[in-house]
C-alpha cells in the first residue's frame, strides 16, 4: 500500500503539525491589529522566544539525541553580539545574523572535540562554556545595558512581536524540514543507537555537527531578538542557567523529539510562569523543579503523550 | 577475484590478543563460515572489518580497495554491511524507518520516495510484511533479528557479515533462517556468517575459517574442516561443554 507508506514516511507527523502551528501563528499575526494591550503583546514575545529556544534545544536533544546543558551560552552570545552591533548603529537583522554565526562558531568549538569523544562530554562541555561565558561577561561588562534615549523614544513593541513571531515560525519550519528529510532520519538513528547508525552508513559526527549548527543558529537568533526586545538588562543575564533550564523544561513538558510538543510546552510553561511569578515570586523555581521531576517520572513523553493516550493511540516516547 | 580480503588482521585489548594475524579471502557469491569457541575473536574480527574497531595491524580490502581504518559509515558505503550478535535496532523508529536508514545512507543512497516503496519490499523479504508501521521496540525478538537483517540488506551490501543470526531462535525458526540465508545467496549476496549451530554452519558454508584464541587454526571446505583433528580437539572439545 503506497498510501500507507506515505503516511508513515519519516517526518509526516511533523509536517502535519507544522502546518497547524504555522496556521495558528499566522492568525496570531492579526493580534496587534485587534488588541492594543501591551501585556498581551509582551506575553506573545515571551511565548515566541520560548518556542524558538525550546525548538532549538529540541532539535539537538529530541532529534539528534545530544543533550546540551549550556544552551544559554548560545542564546547569550546572540544577545551580546547583536546588542553591541545594533547599539552602534547596525540594522537589527544583520546584527542578529552575525550574533547567530558567532554562537554557532562557539558551538563548533565545543562540539568538534566533544563529539569525537562521545559520552557525556558534550553535556559537560556546553555547561562549562555557558558558565565560563556568564562569569567572564559578568566581570568584563558589569554595567547594566540600556538602550539610548532616542531608541527608547521610537520603541515599537509591535515590531518585537512580529520579529519573534517570524523567528518562532522559522524554528518550527526548521525542525519540520529537518525531520522530514534524510538527515533528520539520520539524526534520529544516531539518537537511538549510534553504533548501529554508523554501521548503516550514517556519519555520526557530520550529523551531530549539522544539528548543532542549526540549533545554535536558532538560539543565537533568539538571543538577538532578546537584545532587541529588552530596554535594559545586565549583559550577563542571557547567559544564566535559567535559559537552558527553560528550553529543557519546555521541551520535556511538551514532548521531546516531536514538533508540536515544545509549542504546547511553551504555551503551558509561559502561562504558568507568568501566573506563578506574580503570586509566588520566591517559590516559582521550586515549583518548576517539582514539575520537572514529576513530568520525567510520570509522563516521559510530555503533554503530547497525554493527547496520544486520549486519542487511544499509545505512542512510543523518545528518550 | 576475491571480493573481500582480510590480511594479517590483529587486535589486542590490554595485552590480551583478541584477533591475531588473521588472513582470509571471500570470493564473490560465496558463503564463508567463521567458527570458533566463545571468546575466540569472531565478533572482534567483524568489528575490525567493519571499522567499529581499529586494527593494531593488518589490512581490509574490498574489490582491491583498501578500507582499513575508515569509520564504519564509510565502510558501509563501500559495501560491507553487518548484523550485530546482540541486535541493535533503532527502538524508537518504526520498522520501516529502520530499513529506510539503510537505504538512504548505504551504498546505493536511494531518493526518499523510491526508498519507501523498496523498504516495504525488503520488509516483506525478511518476513516483516505489514509490520512497517510498528516501532522496533514493539517487535518480538525474532522480528527484531529479521529487522536487523532487513536494515543491513537495505544498505545494498556487496558482502554481508552475519554474527550469530540464529542464536536464540527455536528449531523451526532456525530452519526458516537457513532458508532465508539460502534465498539471499540466491539473490547474489556474498555472505560471511558466524554461527554456534555447527551443523547449520557446515551445511550453509562453501568454506570455513576456524578461529581459536584469536588465531586462524584451520580453513577449508566444510567436510575437510569437520574432519580436521586440530579443529576437533580445540573447537569441539569446548563446544561439547557449551
Ligand atoms: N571491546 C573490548 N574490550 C576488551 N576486550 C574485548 C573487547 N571485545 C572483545 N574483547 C575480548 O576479546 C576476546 C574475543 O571476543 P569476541 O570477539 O567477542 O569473541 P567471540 O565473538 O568469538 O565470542 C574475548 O576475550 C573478549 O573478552
Ligand atoms: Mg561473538
Amino acid at each position: 500500500m503506497p498510501g500507507a507508506a506515505l503516511l508513515h514516511r519519516p517526518g509526516a507527523s511533523e509536517l502535519r503539525w507544522a502546518a497547524v502551528v504555522l496556521a495558528a501563528f499566522g492568525s496570531l499575526a492579526l493580534l496587534p491589529l485587534v488588541v492594543r494591550r501591551d501585556d498581551v503583546l509582551n506575553f506573545g514575545v515571551v511565548f515566541f522566544l520560548s518556542v524558538t529556544l525550546a525548538q532549538s534545544w529540541n532539535l539537538m536533544a529530541g532529534y539528534a539525541g545530544q543533550v546540551n546543558l549550556g544552551h544559554a551560552a548560545f542564546f547569550g552570545l546572540g544577545a551580546l553580539v547583536t546588542r553591541a552591533l545594533w547599539i552602534q548603529g547596525a540594522p537589527i537583522l544583520p546584527a542578529m545574523g552575525v550574533g547567530a554565526v558567532v554562537a554557532t562558531v562557539f558551538g563548533w568549538l565545543v562540539g568538534l572535540p566533544a563529539f569525537r569523544l562521545r559520552g557525556a562530554y558534550f553535556a559537560i562541555g556546553t555547561l562549562a562554556l555557558a558558565e565560563i561565558l556568564r562569569i567572564t561577561v559578568g566581570n568584563s561588562l558589569p554595567e547594566i545595558s540600556t538602550l539610548p534615549a532616542a531608541t527608547i523614544a521610537g520603541y515599537s513593541l509591535t515590531r518585537r512581536f512580529y520579529l519573534t513571531l517570524v523567528l518562532a515560525a522559522l524554528a518550527v519550519a526548521t525542525v519540520a524540514g529537518t525531520a522530514a528529510s534524510r538527515v533528520g532520519l539520520g539524526m534520529r538513528a544516531i539518537r537511538e543507537d549510534e553504533a548501529a547508525a554508523e554501521a548503516s552508513g550514517v556519519g555520526a559526527l557530520r550529523h551531530k555537527l549539522l544539528a548543532l549548527s542549526l540549533s545554535t543558529l536558532l538560539a543565537g537568533l533568539a538571543g538577538g531578538a532578546f537584545a532587541y526586545y529588552h530596554i535594559s538588562y545586565y549583559p550577563q543575564h542571557p547567559f544564566g542557567p535559567q535559559w537552558t533550564f527553560d528550553a529543557l523544561l519546555i521541551t520535556f513538558i511538551g514532548g521531546a523529539g516531536t514538533l508540536h510538543g515544545p509549542v504546547l510546552g511553551a504555551l503551558f510553561y509561559v502561562f504558568l510562569k507568568e501566573y506563578l511569578a506574580i503570586r509566588w515570586v520566591d517559590l516559582h523555581l521550586l515549583i518548576f523543579g517539582v514539575l520537572f521531576v514529576a513530568i520525567v517520572l510520570l509522563l516521559p513523553g510530555g503533554l503530547v503523550e497525554v493527547f496520544g493516550r486520549v486519542r487511544g493511540r499509545p505512542r512510543l516516547t523518545n528518550p | 577475484m576475491a571480493l573481500l580480503e582480510v590480511e594479517g588482521l590483529s587486535r589486542s585489548f590490554g595485552g590480551v590478543s583478541a584477533v591475531c594475524d588473521v588472513s582470509f579471502a571471500v570470493e564473490e557469491g560465496a558463503i564463508v563460515g567463521v567458527m570458533g569457541p566463545n571468546g575466540s575473536g569472531k565478533t572482534t574480527l567483524f568489528n575490525l572489518i567493519t571499522g567499529a574497531l581499529a586494527p593494531d595491524a593488518g589490512r581490509v580490502r574490498i574489490e582491491r580497495e583498501d578500507v582499513t581504518g575508515l569509520p564504519p559509515h564509510r565502510i558501509c558505503a563501500k559495501g560491507i554491511a553487518r548484523t550485530f550478535q546482540l541486535v541493535h535496532p533503532f527502538p524508537g523508529l518504526t520498522a520501516l524507518e529502520n530499513v529506510l536508514v539503510g537505504q538512504l545512507y548505504g551504498r546505493r543512497r536511494l531518493p526518499l520516495g523510491r526508498a519507501v516503496a523498496e523498504a516495504e519490499r525488503l520488509l516483506e523479504t525478511a518476513g516483516l510484511g505489514g509490520k512497517g508501521h510498528l516501532p522496533a521496540a514493539r517487535l518480538t525478538v525474532v522480528d527484531r533479528k529479521r529487522l536487523e537483517l532487513a536494515r543491513a540488506l537495505a544498505t545494498a551490501p556487496r558482502v554481508l557479515l552475519m554474527d550469530e543470526f540464529m542464536a536464540g531462535l527455536t528449531p523451526a525458526e532456525v530452519g526458516e533462517a537457513i532458508a532465508l540465508i539460502r534465498r539471499l545467496h540466491g539473490q547474489g549476496v556474498t555472505l560471511v556468517i558466524v554461527e554456534h549451530i555447527v551443523w547449520a554452519l557446515l551445511d550453509l558454508s562453501h568454506r570455513i575459517v576456524v578461529l581459536s584464541a584469536g588465531e586462524k587454526i584451520a580453513e577449508g571446505a566444510p567436510a575437510a574442516v569437520a574432519r580436521d583433528p586440530t579443529v576437533m580437539d580445540v573447537y569441539l572439545g569446548t563446544a561439547a561443554g557449551a
